[in-house]
């Protein structure tokens, strides 16, 4: 990322500009001239499973918030300023998707893989498809299937895990509709208030709906548009977070 | 067909409990399970584990029997500590309400040598 003193001159006084008028079309303008940027950063997470166009994707919303919080009257270099921003976003994707870091990249790639075909199977079949099903239409073996689901579960024991941040917060109750946070909410607060409430709108949801309505992984999956495998990852994400506070209260 | 059996014992630790969460699954899905229902058991061990060994670290083994029927599939375990600790499973509203949603039958009992249990889940007509 290196731009010439001339550019750097230009890139200093957008910024001077942005923060004074905070107009879209100089914003985008910043965007594309630090996208390398984000590029460079995303390619360095490349090795863990996850598609490229993704990363970047990523990485470019972390770029926009530090495009949007830079200060550039404090001097210091919008590069300099960016880098943990963008890596911080990056970072937190990778704890979102709650891999852990000794799946082998052969398994994340199936267990990617596999979240399609089993979307496509349920479809076609109108049910949750058996193991067999998916081995067969995904070509591999069911203990190949089988190790992918685990790689979805494979979370360590800690604390780690908090609840995600504020952005998939606001996102969310917005999905939800008001009906449904409000009877979650009403019927949580007399019975498990504190361990469920504290995790974030979806989370709250998925355990809601998989253990006090008893709707199953699939569909809570087709309800809230999202796979069936992400379903599984956040429930086993959610539930090792119980149980780890429990650990450290005991 | 006649009841198929699958054995398995590990040390009382997280990083082994995760074995016998893997090998519910393969078992199910000798069973015919849908992903589903592998989910669900997935989900019954690992609370079913940790309420054996309970919150704290403890000294010695959880054996797991996988009973393999025709259309369903139960899953016995009891935990032989030797650390004193005491003979009950620790079970929390919260996980008995999730035992509810999972599995079609489930005890937990306090045994002779140990705490125990034992689940049923049976495979849904498609």
């Amino acid at each position: 990322m290196a731009f010439d003193g001339k550019e750097r001159d230009e890139l200093r006084r957008k910024f001077l500009d942005y923060a004074e008028t905070r107009d879209r079309a100089l914003r985008d303008e910043l965007i594309t001239a630090h996208m390398g940027l984000a590029e460079y950063l995303a390619r360095r997470f490349t090795n863990r499973g996850e598609p490229l166009d993704d990363l970047v994707q990523v990485a470019a919303l972390g770029l926009l918030k530090a495009v949007d919080r830079f200060d550039p009257e404090r001097g210091l270099e919008f590069s300099t300023y960016a880098t943990p921003t963008i890596v911080g976003e990056l970072k937190r994707h990778f704890r979102d998707k709650g891999w852990a870091v000794r799946v082998p990249r052969r398994v994340q790639e199936l267990h990617l893989r596999l979240a399609g075909v089993v979307g496509q199977l349920s479809q076609e079949l109108g049910r949750s498809p058996t193991i067999g099903e998916i081995a067969q239409a995904a070509a591999v073996s069911e203990e190949e299937v089988l190790e992918a689901i685990e790689a979805g579960h494979a979370y360590r024991f800690t604390s780690l895990d908090a609840p995600s941040g504020n952005d998939e917060e606001l996102s969310l109750s917005a999905e939800l509709g008001a009906e449904d946070q409000g009877l979650i909410d009403s019927e949580h607060r007399v019975t498990l208030s504190p361990l469920i409430a504290q995790f974030p709108p979806r989370e709250r949801m998925i355990l809601h709906l998989r253990f006090f309505e008893g709707m199953t992984q699939s569909e809570i999956a087709a309800r809230l548009g999202i796979s069936q495998m992400h379903v599984s990852r956040l429930l086993a994400r959610a539930l090792a977070q119980l149980r780890s506070q429990a650990e450290d209260d005991g | 067909m006649s009841q198929r059996e699958v054995r398995l014992e590990v040390p009382a630790a997280p990083e082994f409990l995760r074995i016998s969460r893997i090998m519910a699954a393969g078992v199910a899905s000798r069973v015919g399970f849908t992903l589903d229902e592998v989910e669900d058991l997935r989900i019954a061990i690992d609370e079913l584990c940790f309420s054996l060994v309970g919150p704290r670290r403890r000294t010695g083994t959880i054996t797991l029997r996988y009973l393999l029927d025709t259309d369903e599939l139960a899953v016995e375990g009891s935990g032989r500590f030797t650390d004193g600790l005491g003979n009950d499973p620790v079970v929390s509203a919260l996980s008995e309400q999730i035992l509810a949603a999972v599995v079609d039958e489930c005890v937990l009992s306090t045994g002779e040598d140990g705490p125990e249990f034992r689940l049923v889940k049976r495979r849904r007509p498609s």
